[in-house]
């Protein structure tokens, strides 16, 4: 089911279940995930594209994710310039063991390109301090306090998983 | 031993508009190095002046190469690398 949210800056694609009743898609062999198994064991298979490429791929996943090969699927509404990235980006969230699966679904669709980042890798970039996060506050017009306020936003999230790694996952609303 | 690069089509200028490149190669590093023969300015895109990948994401078959042993992780025949701009992974 594509979710597209003209507020949100990504275009999301869930199952029915997930989208209706909000139920967890961090989940492996039937059971969600914790933050601790997040953290070792969940991330994204990344490729780029144009717009309209990706919307025309999304339609594609879109029985895939309902019938939860792929556990979600969000893209980016517009290339994220500010960033230096001149295509959108999409993100197929899975567990590790299903990756090459998705990668074989990609591929079926036009895509080889094989690019994997755990939530781990992602936090590390997005920590205070971490390449994406201070080159992205360094494109805003923030001042001074606010960027400290979403580094801190940041550390506490992060903090939480880490102190928190039996407790089950649940995704930032984005 | 040859390498297949892909290469994500915001990147197709710098490998004068291909979207895969091929390297004779037995490390990452030995990669860069004859990718700068082939494009010329090429390891400055994708090293800096410490030899770190800070700047892209190189993955060797799907996984990071930052998560192996960086530039030097080694090659066999028929891996593939992709390369793609760093704020793309986050």
């Amino acid at each position: 089911m594509i979710i597209d949210k003209p507020e949100s800056k990504f275009i999301f694609i869930f199952n029915r279940m997930t989208a209706t009743y909000g139920n967890s898609y961090t989940v492996h062999n039937d059971r969600p995930l914790t933050n601790s198994e997040v953290l070792k064991s969940w991330g994204k298979c990344l490729i780029l594209g144009t717009r309209p490429w990706l919307d025309d791929l999304a339609k594609k996943l879109d029985s895939y994710v309902e019938e939860e090969i792929i556990p979600c699927v969000k893209y980016d509404r517009e290339p994220s310039k500010n960033l230096g990235i001149e295509e959108c980006v999409m993100m197929a969230y899975c567990h590790i063991e299903r990756r090459e699966e998705i990668w074989r679904i990609f591929s079926k669709f036009g895509s080889d390109y094989k690019a994997w980042v755990s939530e781990k890798e992602t936090m590390e970039l997005w920590e205070p301090g971490g390449p994406i996060m201070e080159r992205w506050l360094n494109t805003t017009n923030f001042d001074k306090e606010t960027k400290e306020k979403i580094r801190d936003n940041a550390r506490q999230r992060f903090d939480y998983l880490e102190n928190h790694p039996n407790d089950i996952f649940k995704p930032l609303a984005q | 031993m040859t390498v297949l690069i892909r290469i994500p089509g915001s990147l197709k200028r710098w490998f004068n508009g291909s979207e895969t490149a091929e390297c004779e190669c037995f490390s990452v590093k030995e990669c860069v190095e004859d990718l700068e023969e082939q494009f010329s300015g090429m390891k400055d895109r994708l090293i800096d002046a410490n030899n770190e990948v800070t700047s892209v994401m190189i993955f060797l078959n799907g996984d990071n190469v930052l998560k192996l042993d960086g530039l030097e992780t080694s090659l066999k025949d028929g891996d593939e690398l992709s390369i793609m701009p760093l704020a793309a992974g986050g």
